[in-house]
């Protein structure tokens, strides 16, 4: 299942909670953990300068950096580290997301652990000029499946046994589901299949009566059964709901209800949340305000 | 120990030559070995009788020690008006000197020169417009900085510079694979968004071929697809090559002349493997310099000009924007304050100032753009240019350089400045960090992208 | 002595002063190599030549670039001096009938009042040049003892000669004072910093050539001197 696994670290307290999560998982599943961390971007133009995400100083990047980069990393995770893990540890210089992505490309792994501000402590001018967060670009353009956690709440211990599958019926959603398909028979999983109906008045323009709500409601029950039911049967405990409000809360509150411990959902790229609002989306709302890892899908 | 283990007189030509100047951090080693280097007068001397010919020395020679030039450099300007700092005495003190001892200077001396060849002057050539005997400073430290690197006497990260144009053709350890890869790899990204998106390499008898700086694949690859974008958009027929795709040199800042040639034959060769109509480079002013404007005579063609005409983007960007290949949502320009950097090199050095401004009337709604002032070929150096940007040794003086820039934008009071040159938007955000004034700074792709009016057929079909 | 001056010494005086300015000038250009200078003089000649006309005339009118504009003291005193030093050597009665009678040629005359203007413009505005370099630390730091001794044998003749025209003291010892003067300062035309009397020219070109052919010219784009 998770046979190689990415974990993007900022390898200070931000990326703890993904850091218990990554290795628990690697752990769990004998996987191959790859920790990598970006240590700066590149300043002074052309020249081997960066700035250092953790001591926000200027430093010359060279083979006795990078080792001692290295190192610190080790000592940082020490408790997690011993020879049952598999684990490499990789350190990049440039924009975190590009690196990320440009990590994953090489290594193609299954998943992408990242922590939920990796890399946007990062409080250099770059992040004035680029515009969305090392988040959004990684969910956005990454090819597999990436594994979010922002709050120390999302972290767990154990392993995996309640996913919460949350789908708008898109074609994305569609191959999300398959992996939370494959998640759950692999690690014999509960799934919970959920919609969410969006009754703000912003998105549909106007107020929904109750009974078109209910309407719709029936309408997004009957299409869960007929996408999904026939494949659920596979599995041995599921359920599937409907409910209705601002999608990412609803979300938020029906994974709590199930004491998920997986979030699944698609990405949508074409949506691009709009620059202004730093977590635009409905992906980036969930992931800002869940309990548990979140996980987001692509491709 | 006259020649060092890192500093010494012969240029970097080998992947392990830069890992172990690389290794040298910061160059600490390197510049202490610089304080025993040997200077060779004789070699000095007879470089200078056979490349210093009439033009510098009358320069040097009728010089009427005027001063006019002084208030033109804005490094006179922002270093409080030291008089060390005026353009006339810069050169009469370093070129000047060393021919008139006919090349017999110490190391100190060269050490000085270096000094001044690359921290005092970034060859913006703007001293050159204001002297009434139309003399141009700004080339003389050129030269100067040829027979410093020639001596050995260069700051370490321009070595490095110079040796990987010589290895990889690039200003950076970019391959030509790394190249198509990460140019193939970002288009895929952004195919979803653009279908039909590609980037066609070595494709021949194109309309346009494409060249890059080697930072945008190693950096800021977003760069590559975003090119690839509004190529798509205006429908060009368009190629980049797979080799020869570099279109900066370092080796220009760094005064290493055989190593400009190399670079820019590279280029030239994949013009002419391709035979592309026309070559367009990207948002950089020192690569359109480089390749462009002084790479012919680097590369001897006699007429002074590349193999196929050769055009800086923001000259295809406008006529994409004027001709209507590219159409703009009127609905979506800027619609604040927003201000323009004239690269030195492209603009006071090729007028192409025209081009720039057509963009800013299709991009920006009417009344929000504010010129700096001076503007045009009369603006004033970003503050980094000619490889003041990457140099750690002269950081401090970098630093105050940007002053004048800064200056110059908090006057406009726009907080949206477009900076279509790498070096410009480098030293533009490094003012933005080093004096935190809350401007935001762009390129000029990434702008238009965002504001496209996407004909129907190339829009992502749901 | 008035003799020897304006005999023998007159036409060693002017001859080197010809030969030397026809033989650097010629050897300014043939030193010129447009790859070292990076400018395709042959390849372009009609670009070349548009722009080397630009970058002379616009300088020789009184602010009519923005360097001059910008720094109009220094434009005040260049041109209050340079006209003088200009029109004078030919057109001063005085000289018209000397050439007449020494060359054969004929120059139109300026009117004395003007002359006199002039020669008195050249003498103050010679002193604020030398003023200049005394108080700004700019040009302070740059002046060598050449430069004023550049500036000592330009103004010279102007004040010899203004001290001949109104007789002050001997009028011969003067004129033969001021005549000394204007031959030395003819045969330190060739060999000094005073060469910029044609070299301006030869290098204001080659900078207009650069730009008219390499750096905009040819992309229809004037400099805007
Ligand atoms: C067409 C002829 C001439 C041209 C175009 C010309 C041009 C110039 C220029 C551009 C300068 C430097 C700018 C400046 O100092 O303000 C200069 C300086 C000077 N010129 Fe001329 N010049 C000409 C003829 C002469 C003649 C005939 C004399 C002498 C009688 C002369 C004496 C000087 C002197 C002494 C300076 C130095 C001024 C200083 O110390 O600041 N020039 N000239
Ligand atoms: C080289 C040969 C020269 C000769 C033979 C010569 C001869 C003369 C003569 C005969 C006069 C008339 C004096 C009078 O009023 O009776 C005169 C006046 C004058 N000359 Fe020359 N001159 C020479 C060079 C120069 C030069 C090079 C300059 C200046 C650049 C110059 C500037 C003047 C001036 C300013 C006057 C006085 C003008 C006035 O206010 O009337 N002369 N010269
Ligand atoms: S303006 Fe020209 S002549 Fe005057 S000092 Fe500067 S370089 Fe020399
Ligand atoms: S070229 Fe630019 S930086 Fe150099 S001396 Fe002239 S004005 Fe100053
Ligand atoms: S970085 Fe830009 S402004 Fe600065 S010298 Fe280069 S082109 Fe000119």
């Amino acid at each position: 299942m998770f046979k190689k696994i990415l974990f993007a670290t900022s390898a200070t307290a931000a990326s703890d909670h993904a850091a218990r999560v990554a290795f628990n998982i690697a752990r769990s599943y004998q996987s191959a953990l790859n920790i990598f961390h970006v240590l700066g971007v590149p300043s002074r133009g052309y020249s081997q300068v960066v700035v250092d995400v953790k001591t926000k100083e200027r430093v010359d990047v060279d083979e006795d950096y990078l080792a001692w980069v290295n190192e610190d990393i080790k000592t940082y995770y020490a408790k997690y580290l011993d020879e049952r893990l598999h684990y490499t540890i990789d350190v990049a210089v440039g924009l975190p997301a590009r690196e990320i992505l440009r990590q994953a490309k090489k290594l193609t792994p299954d998943l992408i652990v990242i922590g939920g501000s990796t890399g946007d402590e990062d409080e250099t001018v770059y992040k004035k000029s680029s515009a969305g967060t090392t988040l959004q670009k990684v969910a956005k353009a990454s090819h597999c499946p990436v594994l979010v956690v922002n709050r120390p709440a999302a972290s767990f211990w154990g392993g995996l046994s309640n996913i919460v599958f949350g789908t708008d019926f898109s074609k994305t959603s569609e191959k999300a589901f398959d992996f939370a398909m494959k998640v759950a028979k692999a690690l014999d999983c509960e799934m919970h299949v959920f919609h969410a109906l969006d009754i703000s008045p912003l998105h549909g323009g106007r107020m929904l009566s109750q009974d078109e709500i209910e309407q719709q409601i029936r309408e997004a029950t009957r299409k869960i059964r007929a996408l999904y039911g026939a494949r659920l049967k596979e599995l041995s405990h599921y359920s599937m709901d409907v409910w209705e409000g601002i999608p990412y809360v609803e979300i938020v509150k029906y994974a709590r209800d199930k004491h998920a411990d997986l979030l699944i959902m698609a990405h949508h790229s074409r949506k691009l949340p709009s620059q202004d609002i730093r977590m635009g989306g409905n992906v980036e709302q969930v992931i800002v305000r869940a309990g548990c890892p979140v996980i987001s899908i692509n491709k | 120990m006259p020649e060092g283990k890192f500093c010494n007189k012969k240029p970097v030509d080998t992947a392990e030559g830069i890992t172990q100047l690389l290794s040298d951090t910061s160059g600490n080693t390197y510049y202490k070995e610089m304080k025993e280097l040997t200077v060779d007068s004789d070699l000095l001397w007879k470089t200078i009788q056979n490349t210093c010919k009439s033009r510098i020395r009358t320069w040097l020679e009728i010089c009427a020690h005027c001063g006019m030039c002084a208030e033109s450099c804005f490094l006179y300007q922002v270093n409080g008006r030291d008089p060390k700092q005026v353009p006339a005495y810069k050169i009469q003190s370093t070129l000047g000197k060393i021919i008139q001892k006919k090349g017999k200077v110490d190391n100190a001396f060269m050490r000085h020169a270096m000094e001044v060849a690359w921290s005092q002057c970034t060859c913006c050539n703007r001293c050159g417009m204001y002297c009434p005997h139309g003399i141009d400073t700004g080339i003389m430290f050129g030269y100067l900085r040829g027979l410093l690197y020639q001596q050995g006497f260069v700051p370490w990260e321009l070595k490095i510079g110079a040796g990987m144009h010589r290895v990889y053709n690039a200003q950076m350890d970019v391959t030509d694979a790394d190249f198509v890869d990460t140019f193939e790899w970002m288009v895929e990204e952004y195919e979803e968004d653009y279908p039909g998106l590609t980037v066609p390499v070595d494709k021949e008898g194109a309309d346009i071929m494409y060249t890059v700086n080697a930072r945008e694949v190693k950096h800021y690859p977003e760069d590559l697809a975003e090119a690839a974008v509004l190529f798509h958009m205006a429908g060009e027929n368009w190629t980049v090559p797979s080799k020869g795709w570099e279109e900066t040199s370092l080796a220009m800042f760094a005064g290493d002349w055989a190593a400009c040639k190399i670079q820019v034959e590279s280029v030239y060769a994949a013009m002419e493997r391709l035979k592309p109509k026309r070559m367009i480079g990207t948002e950089c002013g020192h690569a359109h310099r480089a390749t462009v404007i002084e790479g012919p005579y680097w590369a001897g063609r006699k007429d002074g000009l590349p193999p196929v005409e050769s055009i800086h983007y923001v000259e295809w960007l406008a006529e994409a924007l004027n001709t209507g290949k590219l159409k703009i949502d009127p609905s979506k320009r800027i619609k604040e304050l927003v201000t323009l950097q004239d690269s030195c090199n492209y603009i006071r050095n090729q007028g192409l100032k025209q081009a720039t401004r057509d963009i800013m009337k299709h991009i920006v709604e009417p009344g929000y753009f504010v010129e700096m002032s001076p503007n045009k070929e009369h603006n004033y150096c970003c503050g980094g240019g000619g490889g003041f940007n990457g140099i750690g040794l002269y950081r401090k003086q970098r630093n105050i350089a940007l002053i004048k820039k800064r200056d110059q934008i908090l006057a406009t009071g726009a907080k949206l400045v477009l900076a279509p040159c790498h070096n410009c938007w480098d030293a533009i955000r490094d003012l933005e960090e080093e004096y935190d004034i809350g401007i935001r700074w762009s390129f000029l792709k990434p702008v238009i992208i965002k504001m496209l009016d996407i004909p129907d057929h190339l829009k992502p079909e749901e | 002595m008035h003799d020897l001056l304006t005999g023998v010494f007159f036409w060693i005086a002017l001859g080197v002063c010809l030969i030397g300015m026809l033989a650097r000038f010629i050897m300014y250009f043939r030193g010129l190599s447009w790859q070292l200078d990076r400018v395709a003089y042959t390849s372009h000649p009609a670009a070349g030549v548009k722009g080397a006309v630009r970058s002379i005339y616009k300088w020789l009118i009184p602010f009519g670039t923005y360097g001059w504009r910008t720094q109009p003291f220094i434009a005040v005193a260049f041109f209050g001096f340079h006209i003088g030093a200009v029109l004078l050597p030919f057109f001063l009665l005085g000289h018209t009938l000397f050439l007449k009678e020494k060359l054969g040629i004929s120059f139109i005359s300026l009117n004395a009042t003007v002359a006199d203007g002039l020669a008195w413009a050249a003498v103050i505005s010679a002193f604020f040049l030398v003023l200049r370099r005394l108080v700004l630390p700019e040009v302070r730091i740059m002046t060598t003892l050449q430069d004023y001794f550049i500036l000592l044998i330009s103004i010279a003749p102007f004040a010899t000669g203004l001290l001949a025209r109104y007789e002050i003291g001997n009028y011969s010892f003067w004129l033969n004072m001021h005549i000394f003067c204007g031959e030395l300062l003819l045969i330190a035309i060739p060999f000094t910093k005073l060469s910029h009397v044609f070299l301006f020219f030869a290098s204001r070109a080659q900078l207009g050539m650069d730009f008219g052919i390499k750096r905009g010219g040819m992309k229809g784009t004037k400099m805007a001197w």
